[in-house]
Parts: structure tokens; C-alpha cells; sequence
């Protein structure tokens, strides 16, 4: 039996490839704001991976240090230190800062810690150039989007620092780069006044103690310990906020990233209902050229199956290519976003039932079309 | 020997409307029509040629009254439009003013859709397809797109098409409109061809009097009814 969708769609091959290519552009744009939200997910996590830490010790009822600020003493780490149970524990800051670049200031995340420490926060896997820092000032390690190079100087503060070693895809839970500085320069740059300043609050009775200030206490918990347990005891004691790095990463995803989220899912829900529109007025518009020859069709006897199935068939085809278009697309383009977006395979088959499913809606104007046509309709002219 | 009846039509009525929007189109036509007569249906435009043909074609449902297809009484108790389909895929084909090919198909594939919908093998629908543009001496063009001929050669095909599915009847709807005297001449000369060698009935819709001689009955609708007339062949004129 003759294919007749397939005759059809041979007949006008480039307007049915510029059709889906436009559709699959739409698709592209879905894929892409799902491919954002996975983004957003791997981002908030890749800092907590890297840092491995088992508890985040915090400012007493904070939610911090990355859902609100924290600030806790740097020796609570010898006193956490001590704690039964506890491997590792490791005093670190987390600051947004702007660096100053070749064309326009660069927005990072600097992560301080202690280059002598127990607990590094940097992976080796990601340094792809240069080393990790191994003088306790003006060193810097830096992400490779921030566009910095090796040996490069870098003002931070009042002060120099050279860049060192080179990360790649490391970024902080707002998608920002991050770059690696020591506890000591880090704490000068959050705490540490300008000497006028220094001079004026010694004026006024306020002595500059913060400079021993950190974000966060990171401890690893030995095996063998429960580790809630062990937070419970440091909760119980010492007056801090801690959480589990399950715990951690809920308030990442729950406190930071579900609006967005909520937004992403929203946008592309309205997305693929346009794609579904703009599907079914397309169908309803080739559906409309071909009335002459549906009512021929029908008048010379064809049962309405065989041209509801060319409808149907001509609307999936359409799909299909549109949705291929569509991860072409999105695999041309994504990785020219400013921020990370992960397409995923099991998205691409989602969106691919989604489509199918979208195209049978967006069929239905076509075939309501060809029920209705009256095959009187192709005699007299 | 005597011919069998093709088309038996009785009492035939058909309106449009009601009450005082009521429009009486064709009142208590009686006729019958051979298998392998040419007859032309005339009247003035709006009398009904056009819904007469739709009846006869299984189209449109009469008012009252009985169209018998061969053996067969159309539109009878309870029929459907699933019926009519068939019949008209069986028993009809159809030719239009224009060709009206479908013009994503070949010529050879406008042929033979109706006999593969038919359940006709797809070889031996391409082998009578062949035969039939072979016939009307266009299988030269049997894989070009009706976009690539001419009016003549488009109007062809569309008889071969209407021929694919051994009609007993074949309904034309103005087949010459499009064309040029000469084309015409040899269009009706086809079909009055077809009608002797393939046994069919054909009606032809028609306002072109120049072809009118071809014909071996000139059925008109006058005054709602059916009257058969003859030709002064002489005059060329109706009588």
C-alpha cells in the first residue's frame, strides 16, 4: 500500500525540514532550560563533593555558610578536633568577591582555607594546570572560566597574588567560578580593615578581633561513628549549628535551588504547550492545503482511516524531526551558557514520549479537519 | 442483445430547505442508463446537475425515490456513510473539471491507490494501472508528477484513475472545462471509447455543445424533471 504521509512529506521535503527544524529549536530551548535545572543541581553538589567534609559545623542557628552567613571562631576547630568520634576537622571561609580582569570585573567565589590542613577542598582531578597552593600568602588558584592564566597577578585586597594552578568545571552552588586562596589571605580579605579604619574604631573602644573569624568548621567523622550521633554532641555542647552533608545539601537544593526550579519546570511546561500549539497549527494549516485532495480522496471512496493515518503519521514524523532538531540544537548551543547545563539522556527521552504525545494532541485539529470534509466538496468545482 | 441497466433511477426528489425556505431541485426523475452508453447531462447553471450527479454518486441522499447501481439499491435502509465509500470505490469513478491528481503521488501511484484500497496486490495494480495509461496512451509519463504535464495528459490520468477500479460507472463533471476544442474533441472521444470497450455507463456534466454530437443521449434537466433529447446533427443543435 502506498505511504501516502511519506509521499507527502517527499513532495514539500524542505518546507516539512524547515517546520521541524523551527519546532525543534522550541524542543532545543526545552532541553536547554531542563538541561539548566541539571546544571543548577551538579553545581550546588560539586563544592560539597570536592570538600567530602561528613559535618558542616556553623553559627548557632544559622543555616549556613552557604543558605546564610556564619561566622565561628578559627581555633573551634582544635576544640572540634577533640571531639570523640572525630577525623578531621578544618577551619574554612567562603566569600563572593569580584576580580579584576582584562575587560570586566570577574564574580567568584573564594574559597580560604588552610593550606597546611587535613581537609583540602580542591580536587585534584580538576586542576588541569599549574599546582594547588603551597605558600600561606598571595597564592591563588583559579577556575578556568574566569579567564585567568598561569603566573597571571591577580589584586585582591591590598595585595598581589600570582595564580598558581588552573580548575576546571568547578563552581559554587550559584553557578559562580571558584577560586582557592589561604585561610590567612582569605581572612584578611573578609576581615581585616583598612589601617585608616583599624585607627578609627581603636577610637572608639572597638578592638579589630575578627581577623580570626572563619565561615565554617568542616570535620570528617571516623569510621566506626555514627555520624548524626556525633552531631548531636557537638549540637548538645558546643552551641553550633550542625549538619550532615545530606543535611547540607537538602538546604543547597530545597532552600536555594527549588524556585528556580519551580521557574525552570514552569517555563518549560509553557514550552512544550507552544510547541503542542504551534505542532497542531501547523498540521491544521498542511491539513487545509490538502482539503481539495482529502475531499477527492473521500469522494472517490478512500476510508477515513487511510487519511486520518497520513495525518496522524505526518504529525509524529514531525515530532520525531523536530525533536532530533531539537537535541542537535541544544548540543550545538549548550555549552555557550554562562552557566552549566547538563542534558541528560533520560531528559531527551522524557521530552521524547512528551512530543509523541503532544504530536497525537496537535493530530487531532487535522483529523477533526479531514472528518469533516465533504467529498460533495470536489465536484463543481 | 439487449444491455444491462447501469443507473435505474424512479421517483427521484430532492429539496433543500423547509417550509418557506423550502427549494424543490429535481421532482419525480425516472431514467435508466446502459453500461456502455455516453450520456450528457445539460441544463442551465443551478439546476441541479451538479446535485444529481451527487446522487447518483452516492454523495448526497435524495429527498425520496430509489437509485438502483446495477443490481444494487442505493441509499437504502439504514445506510451509512461507510456504505456509500464503498459503493463508490466499487462501482464509481469519477472525473472533474480539473484533473485533480493528487499531486504528492506519481501517475502511476494515482492510478493504483484506489485498487490497493480496494485489497488489489500492488503488482496487479501496477500491471492494470500500466495497461489503463497504456489504453490512454500516456504510460510514457507514468512516473512523473501531474505537476510535469499538460492539461490534456493530467486529464488522462485522471480517467485512468477513474477507470483503475473497473467501474460500472463513471461520472464526469465538466471533464472538458479546462481544455482547448481539440483536447476536448479527443477527451470525449476517449470516453465514448471507454464506455464501448471498457461496458460502462458514462454521465457527463457538460456545457460544451461542441462535443455534444459525441454523445449517444443528451439527458436535460428541465422544469426540475428529466427529458432525453436528440441532436439535429445536421444544426449540431438540440431538439
Amino acid at each position: 500500500m502506498i505511504n501516502l504521509a511519506k509521499r507527502d512529506i517527499e513532495h514539500t521535503l524542505g518546507k516539512f525540514i524547515v517546520t521541524a527544524m523551527g519546532v525543534g529549536m522550541l524542543l532545543g530551548i526545552v532541553l536547554i532550560m531542563i538541561g539548566v535545572y541539571r546544571g543548577m543541581m551538579v553545581d550546588a553538589e560539586i563544592l560539597l563533593d570536592d570538600i567530602s567534609a561528613d559535618l558542616w559545623i556553623v553559627q548557632e542557628v544559622t543555616l549556613g555558610p552557604f543558605a546564610e552567613s556564619s561566622r565561628v571562631y578559627e581555633d573551634m576547630k582544635n576544640i572540634i578536633y577533640v571531639i570523640e568520634g572525630i577525623d578531621k576537622s578544618e577551619a574554612m571561609t567562603f566569600q563572593n568577591i569580584q576580580l579584576p580582569s582584562h575587560d570586566k570585573p570577574v564574580r567568584v567565589v573564594a574559597v580560604g582555607y588552610d593550606i597546611y590542613g587535613s581537609i583540602n577542598p580542591i580536587n585534584p582531578k580538576r586542576l588541569i594546570a599549574g599546582r594547588e597552593l603551597k605558600n600561606d600568602h598571595y597564592e591563588i588558584v583559579v577556575t578556568d572560566k574566569t579567564g585567568f592564566k598561569l603566573d597571571e597577578k591577580i589584586k585582591l585586597g591590598r595585595n598581589l597574588h600570582t595564580v598558581v594552578g588552573i580548575t576546571h568545571s568547578t563552581v559554587s552552588n550559584g553557578g559562580d567560578p571558584l577560586v582557592y586562596i589561604s585561610l590567612k589571605d582569605a581572612q584578611d580579605l573578609q576581615f581585616s580593615y583598612s589601617n585608616k579604619e583599624i585607627q578609627n574604631n581603636e577610637a572608639r573602644g572597638v578592638k579589630n578581633s575578627e581577623a580570626f573569624m572563619v565561615n565554617t568548621i568542616v570535620a570528617r567523622v571516623k569510621s566506626g561513628y555514627d555520624i548524626d550521633e556525633v552531631a548531636q554532641d557537638i549540637r548538645k555542647w558546643q552551641h553550633k549549628s550542625v549538619y550532615t552533608k545530606e543535611q547540607q545539601k537538602e538546604i543547597l537544593t530545597k532552600n536555594l535551588i527549588e524556585k528556580s526550579a519551580k521557574q525552570i519546570g514552569l517555563f518549560t511546561a509553557i514550552l512544550v504547550v507552544v510547541s503542542t500549539i504551534i505542532i497542531a497549527l501547523i498540521i491544521y494549516t498542511m491539513t487545509l492545503e490538502k482539503m481539495k485532495e482529502i475531499s477527492i480522496m473521500k469522494l472517490m471512496g478512500l476510508p477515513n482511516s487511510l487519511i486520518v493515518s497520513m495525518i496522524v503519521k505526518e504529525t509524529l514524523l514531525l515530532g520525531v524531526f523536530a525533536f532530533i532538531f531539537g537535541n542537535i540544537f541544544s548540543h550545538l548551543i549548550y555549552d555557550r551558557f554562562p552557566k552549566r547545563i547538563v542534558l541528560e539522556i533520560p531528559d531527551a527521552w522524557t521530552l521524547f514520549g512528551v512530543v509523541i504525545i503532544a504530536s497525537i494532541l496537535a493530530s487531532f485539529v487535522g483529523v477533526k479537519k479531514v472528518i469533516s470534509a465533504d467529498p460533495a466538496a470536489a465536484i463543481g468545482g | 442483445m439487449s444491455r444491462e441497466i447501469a443507473i435505474k433511477v424512479q421517483n427521484l426528489v430532492k429539496n433543500f430547505g423547509k417550509d418557506e425556505n423550502l427549494v424543490k431541485v429535481i421532482e419525480n426523475a425516472s431514467f435508466e442508463i446502459k453500461k456502455g452508453e455516453l450520456v450528457a447531462l445539460i441544463a442551465p447553471s443551478g439546476a441541479g446537475k451538479t446535485t444529481l450527479l451527487m446522487m447518483i454518486g452516492c454523495v448526497q441522499e435524495p429527498t425520496s425515490g430509489e437509485i438502483w447501481l446495477g443490481e444494487e439499491k442505493v441509499y437504502d435502509n439504514k445506510w451509512t456513510a461507510k456504505d456509500t465509500r464503498k459503493i463508490r470505490r466499487e462501482k464509481i469513478g469519477f472525473i472533474f473539471q480539473a484533473h485533480y491528481l493528487i499531486p504528492f503521488l506519481n501517475v502511476l501511484e494515482n492510478v493504483t491507490l484506489l485498487p490497493q484500497t480496494n485489497g488489489v496486490s500492488e503488482k496487479a495494480a501496477k500491471q492494470k494501472a500500466m495497461e489503463l495509461l497504456e489504453y490512454l496512451e500516456i504510460a510514457d509519463k507514468a512516473y512523473s508528477m501531474s505537476s510535469q504535464l499538460s492539461g490534456g495528459q493530467n486529464q488522462r490520468v485522471a480517467i485512468a484513475r477513474a477507470l483503475a477500479n473497473n467501474p460500472e460507472i463513471i461520472l464526469a463533471d465538466e471533464p472538458t472545462a479546462a481544455l482547448d476544442a481539440q483536447r476536448s474533441i479527443s477527451v470525449i472521444k476517449m470516453l465514448k471509447k471507454i464506455a464501448i470497450e471498457q461496458n460502462v455507463a458514462i454521465i457527463t456534466v457538460t456545457h460544451d455543445e461542441r462535443i455534444l454530437p459525441f454523445f449517444d443521449r443528451i439527458m436535460k434537466i428541465e422544469n426540475r424533471g428529466i427529458v432525453f433529447h436528440k441532436l439535429d446533427e445536421e444544426q449540431n443543435e438540440i431538439i
